[in-house]
């Protein structure tokens, strides 16, 4: 069926193109306008047409995600189930995910951080998730396995090896490395992880584990660079601890995860621990101009209760002081393990208000949003639902200056956010929102709107509360198919979960088959993710090829 | 294919026609067991969320006790691959853990991973034990005994009688590990163990480690908690899920005739509950027999007839096991399939009627 989309304002950047005119879509993807009559058409006129929103640090699944439910069972709000899904609007579940993402014109959306000892239990939890494509990626960076053979100095050629069969064997789309080394320290003792600190029982550090991965990614052609959660996340002096990483990278490819909480200069540097933090937004945005090798997103931080999930155990451990409600679960489990900490960004706080400003500062000073990923590491900084208010605040100053009015001082005293004039273009959300993300995670025919694009279209009507607007679009298209129409779900289809197509090593695979044996008493076959466990006759993978 | 409707044999789509009506007459049926391959568990929620049934697993007695504690407390655990690579010291309370596998590798190896690797393990208990180097026998109960042990480490209590001398040989540790069974230990002994752990953890690295429980409720609840956003035990009467583990416990509902129907889940063999016969009631059963309820199905057993996603108990994670002597018997999850296909076009067709 040939579809037109007529007479919206559509904007690709990728394009350069901003102006009201026509999509033509057929068979789920966008086409050059054919010279024919289309059989439907969509009126959009005062409306906003972009390509489906992708997503690319989002905890929508896995054994935290599971754990942050049992632990808070009622941090959010269910309503009584539309028509059919019986759980979509049963608040936190996979189809809430799902169809919440799906509303706001997302249409793809990654997991990143899938421990393959878990890689099953996390796929099948994906692929529950309806309406979007899904993807994870393959954490890697404290296991055992890995440790041994870096000190063994095995080489470069079986790290290359470990880490693609590890991707293949999990169906990853990319590498994450989550404080490397972090988790494995704590298990033996440690409470702090700095770049070049020595990792007890192993003499490595997380500037050799993270090179090693950082080249391994490389070699196999990963398209998209490896995902790197820095030591010392959320501590004063943290942005030394983002610069000395992307200095270590040397160059290579690699994006930063939730950049915010690296933000934080020491107020006192003699005493990091006791003076606070002021934004250090100007240091990491001029880094990432001056990087063209790196990326980040942000991990914006919104106010409210909310629930902080993450592998790195070394930080969670240190974080369980600050629970609020006062509880916390932290499983030192098989590699990173994981840990979940409650916490309340307290509306009108001094720190959380902090927070929030140095991450719309990072935004707005960004010489290219491309590489400046819109998140808020849901749920760590607050939930992905408030992507439109973030957007409106970034696309609107008087609206920036209403609610910085209500907060304390410190915003100005300690960040620049007050002075900056800029308002986001609709562009430039779209490269924030969009295009960026999609090239970041190599996905050539996602995040624009050129011929050849998949039909993942969000339609919004042009409203200047961006808020109302970004949240419930008017139409929403999913290879072509309307799943979203007035902000509702209309359809009820699965989307693919995204993995790379990597070979595995035969070799590689046989020695991590007897290692995994001795350990766990099964072998690879045990952390396998077969097509048989979705279902007779689902196709729940789709590939995608390494870079050439 | 194996089925009975009132004792009599029959065929698989006079049976699935009874089960679907015996369900559609219920005003609030419950769908219980759950023991059985993630592709049945979840086939069994989206019935339930379809239909207005809650659920209620084979297991629930060591689900809740840690359910309980962990959405009060919270938790500081491990994995038995962690624990028996890395643990210089074992605590087992009570006496169900010894029967539990891992018991054995605990015996028979040393600690091969982190900085404790190549030194002794020392095996303490509560409870009486031969095996053990330090053994309390504690004979007031093991949630007290907990509570004690807790109080040391916290300082309350001092001393070098027995709990005190096990609670300092924790504090030497480098990697201690607290194992015990849900069900033996209660809730209230489970958040007391989880508190221990967290007291010595701020000056070594202390951890609980549940042992195995029934059926596949370590299964369930993971799939629960991300189709519904909720644990187990809950209901779907409302719409919205409702998590409450006394209002949903099925043999309560049926002792008290809130419920008017069940649907048990059992493809993975587990004992079948008394309460069972005093409901109209249907089962999906791999050791199907004609006696097992008013409307019974044998199903396949996921790993053996056909493939599924079991709990792996080592592992402490979801694995796909292939059938290893596979028969034609039909999966647990297309008979749910079927029956929700019949229940929501028959809902469909009646929908003209007004809610109430």
């Amino acid at each position: 069926m040939l579809s037109v989309i007529r007479g919206g304002r559509v904007v690709d950047p990728t394009a350069a193109r901003d102006a009201v005119g026509d999509v033509w879509i057929e068979d789920g993807r966008v086409i050059d306008p054919p010279g024919r009559a289309a059989d439907n058409v969509v009126e959009a006129a005062g409306c906003v047409v972009m390509a489906g929103g992708v997503e690319v640090h989002s905890h929508i699944a896995g054994g935290n995600v599971i754990t942050s439910r049992l632990l808070l069972p009622d941090l959010y709000v269910s309503e009584a189930a539309p028509e059919g899904h019986p759980f979509a609007h049963a608040g936190g579940a996979a189809a809430w995910i799902g169809s919440t993402y799906a509303r706001m014109g997302y249409t793809t959306a990654v997991e990143p951080a899938m421990p393959p000892t878990h890689a099953l239990a996390t796929q099948l939890e994906l692929a529950d998730i309806p309406l979007l494509d899904r993807g994870a990626l393959t954490v890697m960076g404290n296991d055992d396995q890995l440790l041994q053979l870096l000190r063994e100095r095995q080489g470069g050629n079986a790290v290359r090896d470990l880490v693609s069969l590890s991707v293949a064997q999990s169906r990853g789309l990319g590498v994450k490395c989550i404080n490397a080394g972090g988790a494995s320290a704590f298990k033996d003792g440690a409470l702090r992880l700095s770049l070049d600190d020595e990792i007890p029982c192993y003499g490595l550090s997380t500037r050799q584990i993270m090179g090693s991965l950082l080249d391994a990614v490389e070699e196999i052609g990963v398209p998209h660079p490896l995902h790197v959660h820095c030591n010392n996340l959320g501590l004063p002096g943290a942005d030394d601890s983002f610069i000395a990483t992307l200095e270590a990278a040397e160059g290579r490819r690699i994006h930063f995860a939730h950049a915010q909480f690296y933000a934080y200069g020491a107020v006192d540097p003699a005493n990091p621990g006791t003076g606070g933090f002021r934004s250090a937004a100007e240091r990491i945005a001029q880094a990432i101009t001056d990087n063209p090798n790196a990326t980040l997103d942000i991990g914006q931080v919104v106010f409210g209760q909310t629930v902080t999930v993450s592998l790195d155990i070394l930080r969670q451990f240190a974080g369980r002081k600050g629970a609020n409600p006062k509880k916390w679960v932290l499983n030192a489990g098989d590699a990173e393990g994981g840990g979940v900490v409650p916490f309340l960004y307290r509306p009108r706080g001094p720190t959380s208000s902090l927070q929030w400003a140095i991450g719309l500062e990072i935004m707005l000073l960004s010489t290219d949003p491309e590489r400046t990923i819109l998140t808020t590491d849901h749920p760590n900084g607050g939930p992905f639902t408030q992507y439109p208010r973030i957007i409106h605040l970034l696309m609107d100053k008087g609206e920036r200056d209403r609610e910085i009015a209500t907060l304390p001082k410190i915003v100005g005293e300690r960040s620049g956010l007050p002075g900056l004039e800029r308002e986001y273009t609709l562009s430039e959300i779209a490269q924030l929102t969009r295009s960026g993300p999609a090239k970041l995670l190599g996905l050539a025919d996602r995040g624009h709107l050129r011929a050849g694009a998949r039909a993942d279209v969000a339609v919004y009507r042009d409203d200047a509360n961006r808020t109302a607007m970004f949240t419930a679009a008017k139409l929403v298209l999913k290879d072509g198919v309307p799943i979203v129409e007035e902000g509702e779900v209309v359809e009820w289809r699965s989307g693919r979960t995204l993995s790379l197509t990597v070979e595995a090593d035969k070799g590689m695979a046989k020695r991590a088959d007897i290692y995994l044996t001795e350990r766990f008493g099964e072998g690879l076959d045990s952390f396998a993710v077969p097509d048989a466990a979705f279902g007779e006759g689902t196709e729940n993978f789709e590939a995608v090829p390494c870079r050439v | 294919m194996a089925a009975w409707v009132k004792g009599d044999a029959t065929d698989a789509g006079t049976a699935i026609v009874a089960a679907a009506s015996l369900l559609a007459a219920a005003r609030a049926p419950v769908i219980a067991g759950l023991s059985a391959d993630v592709a049945a568990i979840r086939a069994a929620y989206d019935l339930a969320g379809r239909i207005g049934a809650s659920v209620d697993t084979a297991g629930a007695a060591g689900t809740y006790a840690e359910l309980g504690a962990l959405s009060r407390v919270g938790a500081l655990t491990s994995t038995p691959a962690e624990a028996v690579g890395r643990a210089d010291a074992v605590l087992v309370v009570g006496a169900a853990p010894w029967q539990a596998p891992l018991m054995k590798r605990f015996i028979d190896t040393k600690p091969t991973r982190g900085r404790a690797a190549g030194s002794d393990r020392a095996l303490l208990a509560v409870g009486a034990n031969a095996t053990a180097s330090l053994a309390w026998p504690a004979a007031g109960g093991l949630a007290e005994a907990v509570g004690v042990l807790r109080a040391y480490a916290r300082g309350h209590l001092a001393g070098d009688a027995l709990p005190g001398q096990i609670v300092a040989r924790l504090a030497s540790a480098q990697y201690g590990v607290l194992l015990y069974d849900p069900a033996e230990l209660g809730e209230a002994g489970v958040e007391m163990l989880q508190g221990l752990a967290m007291e010595l953890s701020e000056t070594t690295r202390c951890f609980t480690l549940a042992t195995g429980g029934v059926g596949q409720d370590r299964a369930v609840v993971p799939v629960s908690a991300w189709m519904t956003g909720q644990a187990p035990r809950s209901g779907f009467g409302r719409r919205v899920p409702e998590h409450d583990p006394w209002r949903f416990d099925a043999a309560r509902q049926v002792a008290a005739g809130e419920a008017d129907a069940v649907l048990w889940l059992a493809s993975v063999p587990v004992a079948r509950p008394d309460w069972l016969s005093a409901i109209p009631s249907v089962a999906l059963v791999a050791d199907g027999e004609a006696a097992a309820a008013e409307v019974v199905i044998a199903v396949g057993q996921p790993g053996r007839d056909h493939g599924g996603v079991l709990w792996n108990e080592p592992r402490a994670t979801l694995t796909y096991r292939p059938a290893s002597a596979p028969t034609d018997l039909p999966s647990a999850a297309s008979i749910l399939g079927a029956l929700k296909e019949r229940l929501i076009t028959g809902q469909a067709a009646s929908r003209s009627e007004p809610a109430c």
